[in-house]
């Protein structure tokens, strides 16, 4: 059984999806469970998601930068270029 | 029967590694400080990667290779070493980052003030401002979504440094958001003295 403490210490993993089977699986029966780890959970995911979120704002390369390297690699090995 | 690792024809580039140019620019961006330079770092990435095509073994991961080629080329041409840090311990730094939560417990323990649309810019401006060894390590997981064992690969570091990394960058993030959305109004300060 894993107490609030080994939950905070394996959270990240758990959300990255880099736990085993069975250690994900206790921790997601904590956290359904518990009033205190899982506000911290959900504090975690919408932090990530401004990450992803920010991050999907972010301005695209120009669109005259694909043609340019385009260009230079066509000039390597034109063959690259199907 | 062919080696499904075997050496790819150059004809295949334009599919296996130029689909990931978004990516590419994304992390040569984070790496680089200014646009015109992230350009430059990609376009440098891409063509390395074309010269060294034959390198490139077909079913492996081509966006983990070309970051990698990114990285090193970008190590190169600005002289850059990775700062030698202290080894930090990878469940310290999950404390740490329940810590930042628990210390708004009272006032947004579920963290509704990272939706505030005013609060996006600053976690760009953040994100850019994290030290390199960082900020690579959060752009390759969270916005590439990249196994602890890929960034391990491709920044050819241990998976426990990868883990201590990531979540040493995420902490400093959180506790710079904290701080600006406090500050801008859009989170209450905890009491004093709780």
């Amino acid at each position: 059984m894993i107490d609030c403490h080994g939950v905070m210490k394996r959270l990240w993993e758990y959300v990255d999806g880099e736990l085993d089977p069975e250690e994900a699986r206790a921790i997601a029966e904590h956290l359904s469970m518990c009033a205190r780890c899982h506000p911290q959970y959900e504090f975690q995911l919408a932090f990530l998601a401004s990450i992803v979120e920010a991050h999907g704002r972010r301005p695209a390369p120009r669109p005259e930068f694909a043609s340019r390297l385009r260009a230079a690699l066509a000039e390597v090995d034109p063959a690259a270029l199907s | 029967m062919s080696d499904p690792h075997s050496a790819p024809s150059t004809g295949s580039f334009e599919r296996e590694a130029l689909v990931h140019l978004d990516a590419v620019y994304r992390f040569a961006r984070s790496l680089a400080a200014e646009d015109a330079a992230a350009e430059d770092l990609a376009q440098d990435t891409l063509l390395l990667a074309l010269r060294s095509w034959h390198q490139f073994r077909a079913g492996t991961d081509c966006r983990a290779w070309l970051f990698t080629i990114c990285r090193n080329r970008w190590r190169r041409v600005g002289a850059r070493e990775a700062r030698v840090e202290a080894t930090e311990d990878a469940d310290l730094e999950s404390l740490a980052s329940a810590a930042v939560q628990a210390g708004l417990a009272d006032v947004d323990p579920t963290g509704r003030f990272y939706d505030a649309p005013e609060l996006m810019d600053v976690v760009r401006r953040e994100l850019d401002a994290l030290p390199p060894e960082y900020r690579e390590a959060v752009v390759m997981a969270d916005i590439e979504d990249l196994s602890y064992e890929t960034i391990a690969a491709t920044l050819g570091v241990p998976r426990g440094t990868v883990k201590s990394r990531l979540f040493r960058g995420r902490r400093l993030l959180q506790e710079k958001l904290v701080a600006y959305a406090q500050d801008a109004g859009l989170l209450p300060r905890a009491k004093e003295g709780r």
